[in-house]
């Protein structure tokens, strides 16, 4: 007989509980919120875009497999790089990092690096910085005679998931969006760290 | 009077030197039969003349232990990576171990550019992150100059799925240092070494600070640093609690023996001094236990003994240091 009983008071409770989390999950999401996923996924639409162009750019090219071929490796990155300036000889910097896009990351690495939880981010970056200033242009080749900051893996869990073509790399207080086969700065944000920090 | 002098000059040099030699030839591995075996450098790649004759050093040792193949901790070709830079800071002071089938295993350093992945004799089969097995060994070479959350998920995937007896990470960045220029990746450690714990990892080699250290052991975990197979920093080691051993006065590379449940280690100096040595024993894995136990690790580096006997790592090295 109590069986009976309890078995309707479980499904009132399981109703009660599933109510309530699509309420609140109603409320998690605010406007702001979906402002937000709108930005990502306009960044994550034009990322999506760039790999698509880089892969049949690279198609047209012999293909690279581990080689010992040293000059391979040298040319086919050179001869990528120059197929993909020449396909975005127009692309400025805000391509990719558009306007709305780069006011989320500033917030994000601004929280990131602040106060005492961003200590160890901060102490990442500070590592390797690099001693030589150098200025970032989009369709430059990435400099690889100074040493890589380390990316915060602290930050990467909370920005955007790129796409193994492409990574978020720290040259001082910039963050350059790299094409890792091109060796190209496909976009960036100036002065995404704030003065001050690290 | 003069000539007695010369000669008694010489005779001290002969002599010294044949005790150099004497010492440099000792090998403190054990030998044992179908022990895996291989070799650790780190930060090597500038082509100095310091590189070849740590090379030759290498290869020097090579003939009393015959290792496999080597760990490259990162800093593979440090400055300019044309055609002629593999050749000068790769092939041309390894040629010997090259030529005699020795594999050689690469991570990401800082001063490494990504499509050295693409370099055979890199064996990084074109990727980021890799891993592969060695009898009763599996080893995870990572990329910590960018730790993302897929790299993450990936490593934690293997070392779920790995049964392998030993499992070894390696990668550029140490996560604890006692060395003055850069120090301990402490973000990095608070992300890898929890996996570490959970997983059973016992051994971490990394390289970065241009010195030798091994560390006393972290949660259970042993962690070594051999950043000076090329580069150096002489006098960059800044002993702290950190520290078991460590050489900052001269280039080294280790040389690592496993047999069983023991790992055996050798750091030695491109003179060909043994500047660290001794053995690791690995407890047997706990019965009936399905997964590792999941512990939060001290940062404050204090070494976990419950934690250590749980998750299969002895702390009862037996070091003979020459420091």
């Amino acid at each position: 007989m109590k069986r009976r009983i309890r078995i309707p008071r479980l499904h009132l409770w399981l109703s009660v509980l599933a109510f309530a989390a699509s309420t609140l999950a109603g409320q998690a999401r605010s406007p702001q919120d979906n402002e937000e996923v709108r930005d990502f996924k306009t960044f994550t639409d034009r990322v999506q875009a760039y790999v698509r162009m880089q892969k049949n750019l690279e198609a047209s090219l012999p293909p690279l497999k581990p080689t010992k071929d040293t000059a391979q490796i040298v040319e086919h990155q050179h001869a990528l790089a120059r197929k993909i300036i020449e396909a975005r000889r127009d692309a400025r910097q805000g391509d990719i990092f558009t306007h709305e896009v780069t006011e989320r990351f500033h917030k994000i690495i601004r929280k990131s690096f602040q106060g005492p939880e961003g200590r160890l981010a901060r102490r990442t970056i500070q590592q390797d910085t690099p001693f030589k200033v150098v200025v970032l242009r989009v369709n430059d080749v990435f400099p690889d005679d100074i040493p890589l900051t380390t990316t915060p893996p602290t930050l990467l869990l909370k920005l955007p998931e790129l796409p193994p073509e492409l990574t978020y790399r720290f040259v001082g207080r910039d963050l350059a969006l790299k094409d890792t086969k091109a060796g190209l700065i496909v976009d960036l944000i100036p002065k995404a760290i704030p003065r001050g920090l690290p | 009077m003069q000539t007695m002098r010369c000669s008694a000059i010489v005779s001290c040099v002969a002599l010294a030197a044949m005790s150099l030699s004497l010492h440099a030839q000792d090998l403190t591995l054990p030998l044992k039969p179908d022990s895996v075996r291989f070799a650790a450098i780190g930060d090597m790649g500038n082509g100095g003349k310091e590189q070849y004759a740590v090379a030759g050093q290498m290869g020097a040792f090579r003939g009393k232990f015959p290792f496999e193949f080597v760990l490259m901790l990162g800093d593979n070709l440090i400055g300019s990576k044309d055609p002629i830079d593999y050749q000068n800071k790769f092939e041309l002071p390894y040629k010997p171990l090259l030529d005699a089938g020795v594999k050689f295993y690469a991570v990401f350093g800082n001063h490494d550019i990504s499509n050295e992945r693409f370099y055979k004799l890199f064996n990084m089969n074109g990727q980021q992150y890799y891993t592969y097995k060695k009898s009763n060994v599996r080893f995870f070479a990572l990329d910590s100059n960018y730790m993302d959350p897929q790299q993450l998920a990936w490593l934690e995937k293997e070392l779920q799925n790995s049964g392998s007896d030993w499992k070894i990470c390696y990668f550029h960045h140490p996560l604890y240092s006692s060395g003055a220029y850069h120090g301990s990746s402490v973000e990095l450690r608070q992300l890898l070494e929890p996996l570490f714990i959970k997983y059973g990892v016992q051994v971490v080699f990394a390289g970065h600070e241009h010195i030798y250290e091994r560390v006393k052991p972290q949660n259970g975990i042993y962690y070594f640093t051999e950043g000076a197979s090329g580069e150096l920093r002489k006098g960059n080691l800044r002993k702290t609690d950190l520290t078991a051993a460590g050489y900052d006065q001269d280039r080294t590379f280790m040389l690592v023996e496993i047999a069983g449940d023991e790992l055996y280690f050798q750091a030695i100096s491109r003179a060909g001094l043994t500047v660290d040595s001794g053995v690791i024993r690995r407890l047997p894995k706990p019965t009936g236990a399905t997964l590792w136990p999941t512990v939060r690790p001290k940062h404050g580096g204090v070494p976990g003994r419950a934690v250590a006997k749980a998750i299969g790592v002895g702390l009862t090295t037996v070091p003979t240091v020459m420091e």
